[in-house]
């Protein structure tokens, strides 16, 4: 039988806010912690010397 | 603070360079314009008659100069910069990316030329005629080519975040411009929308909001997530926040179009859609401006010292005030009020003067020494002087334009027991008299301060190589 667009729309939000709070439990897994922190220094890795680039990783999260 | 040392890759900064010295180029010619407007408002003798001076023609040339001249050559100069440096890699197509920079100043040169002339498709921040608007697809796909193709072969495994904003920026900005520009060309000049009515509207602040939500937003977002670090010298406060923010905000703003049309001939259920979706939206914007703004934590000393720091941490506090504005603005019953206010321009202003230009500016201070081999600007208290021009510039605009507006809503909306108006609609543009003079005078301190940073630059980049050394760090 064909779903009402009510109902199809209905379980698409369903959908996404479940896939949504994963998403934001995988982010927040202790597992991805120190891939995370590594990613956020990308931003001083291509410098020479990078004076001030380990002084931050325990400081944050 | 500026690191010229870097690993041993040979970086692209050609096209930067180009695109960074034209931002504030086209900076002051867009604000220039936009202050000879806010004059004409106060002055209505200064279109002196002549129609390519009149209000209605200048003011889509001050809108384009300012956001598409000046706003997307700061996206330009910095995305082809940031996508460089965070994947280690020399950029992809070069000769691509030139012709972005070429064709991109045609369009804006068009722009300039067919404007003032009165050639226009009529769409609000998409007036550019047909075939303006294919130069600009082919520009568009040539930067997506380039900049992906920068993602493609980049050195690390990972894709910083700064990039996931801008590739979303890139691709969100060809598919608004290329739905919203479809029209029927009769002319040489002139075409017609292929949507009527209603559609045509809601396809119309569909475009226009999520202009606002990737260019304006998520484009220089990218920007901030690489600058406020790098200039901080910390990586940003939290990483997993900006990739929840990330999704979060691509995924709610495309739905806010409809606030820009409530109570008009839109779907009820379509408004109340585009108010829910515009009032959640708050939650991500914060989230990103608290992820920038607590990098700094521990060393808000900085601030003190480093006006170029102070740029861009004040830009993101607009940018929390203008998303909690806009969210406010964007529920029904505030929007009666609002809504063809002058606050809607003090809202756009706080957002564009505050968020936007103030981080570009920043972002191009940052860059402007390390792309001529500088240790630093040429005046550290000139910077300093640009900053508080600029700050009291946006303060006086957006203070005048709130009282403004809200002093227009309620005269507009005033009735008498007998059901009249209470006051005619010349009687409320008299007391809006006073804050159009406050706002010209803004206005002036905002493109004063943009000739000191176009005094600066030119000071920097004609000094010799490697002649001025960095400020040693004051921690």
């Amino acid at each position: 039988m064909l779903m009402e667009y009510s109902t199809i729309h209905s379980i698409f939000t369903v959908i996404l806010f479940v896939a949504f709070v994963a998403f934001v439990i995988w982010a927040y897994s202790k597992k991805r912690k120190t891939d995370f922190d590594q990613a956020a220094n990308l931003v001083f890795d291509d410098e020479q010397k990078a004076p001030q680039k380990n002084k931050q990783e325990s400081g944050h999260e | 603070m500026s690191q010229t040392n870097t690993l041993n890759v040979d970086y692209n900064y050609r096209v930067v360079r180009l695109f960074a010295l034209t931002t504030v180029f086209w900076g002051i010619i867009g604000m220039a314009v936009g202050v000879l407007i806010a004059a004409q408002l106060y002055w209505p003798a200064l279109n002196f008659e002549t129609p390519w001076l009149t209000y209605s023609r200048l003011r889509p040339l001050h809108t384009n100069a300012v956001i598409f001249a000046f706003g997307t050559s700061a996206l330009f100069a910095t995305s082809y910069y940031i996508v460089q440096r965070t994947c280690q890699v020399r950029l992809f197509a070069e000769k691509l990316a030139m012709f972005t920079f070429w064709g991109w100043q045609a369009v804006i040169v068009a722009a300039v030329i067919t404007l003032p002339m009165g050639l226009t498709s009529s769409k609000e921040y998409a007036e550019l005629e047909w075939p303006i608007d294919i130069l600009i697809t082919l520009v568009w796909v040539s930067y997506a080519i380039v900049f992906f193709g920068t993602l493609v072969k980049r050195k690390t495994s990972h894709i910083y975040v700064a990039n996931w904003f801008l590739g979303s920026f890139i691709l969100t900005v060809a598919a608004l411009h290329i739905v919203n520009s479809m029209a029927v060309p009769v002319s040489a000049f002139k075409s017609y929308s292929i949507y009527a009515g209603a559609v045509d509207a809601m396809i119309q602040w569909w475009y226009g909001h999520n202009a606002v939500g990737f260019l304006l937003t998520a484009g220089f977002l990218g920007m901030m997530y690489y600058f406020v670090p790098k200039q901080a010298g910390r990586p940003v406060y939290s990483y997993r926040l900006s990739i929840v923010h990330f999704w979060a905000l691509i995924a709610l703003y495309i739905w806010a179009g409809p606030h820009h049309l409530h109570y008009t001939a839109l779907p009820d259920w379509t408004q109340s859609l585009g108010m829910v979706m515009s009032v959640v939206l708050f939650v991500p914007s914060w989230g990103g401006m608290i992820n920038g703004i607590m990098t700094l934590s521990g060393a808000w000393h900085k601030l003190k010292t480093d006006p170029i720091l102070r740029f861009l941490i004040v830009s993101l506090s607009f940018y929390g005030m203008s998303t909690f504005e806009g969210p406010m603005m964007a529920i029904k019953s505030v929007n009666a009020l609002s809504h063809y206010t002058d606050w809607t321009i003090g809202h756009v202003h706080s957002g564009a003067l505050g968020w936007v230009a103030m981080i570009s500016i920043g972002a191009i201070y940052h860059l402007i020494p390390v792309l001529y081999n500088q240790g630093r600007m040429y005046s550290i208290a000139l910077i300093n002087t640009h900053f508080w021009l600029h700050t009291i510039g946006v303060v006086l605009y957006i203070v005048a334009m709130w009282i403004s507006g809200i002093t227009q809503g309620m005269m507009w909306r005033a009735v008498n027991t007998d059901g009249t108006l209470t006051y005619s609609f010349v009687q409320s543009l008299e007391a809006s008299m006073p804050f159009y003079l406050m706002r010209f005078i803004g206005g002036v301190f905002v493109v004063a301060g943009m000739l000191l940073m176009a005094y600066n630059v030119y000071k920097t980049v004609r000094a010799k190589e490697e002649s001025l050394q960095p400020v040693p760090a004051a921690a």
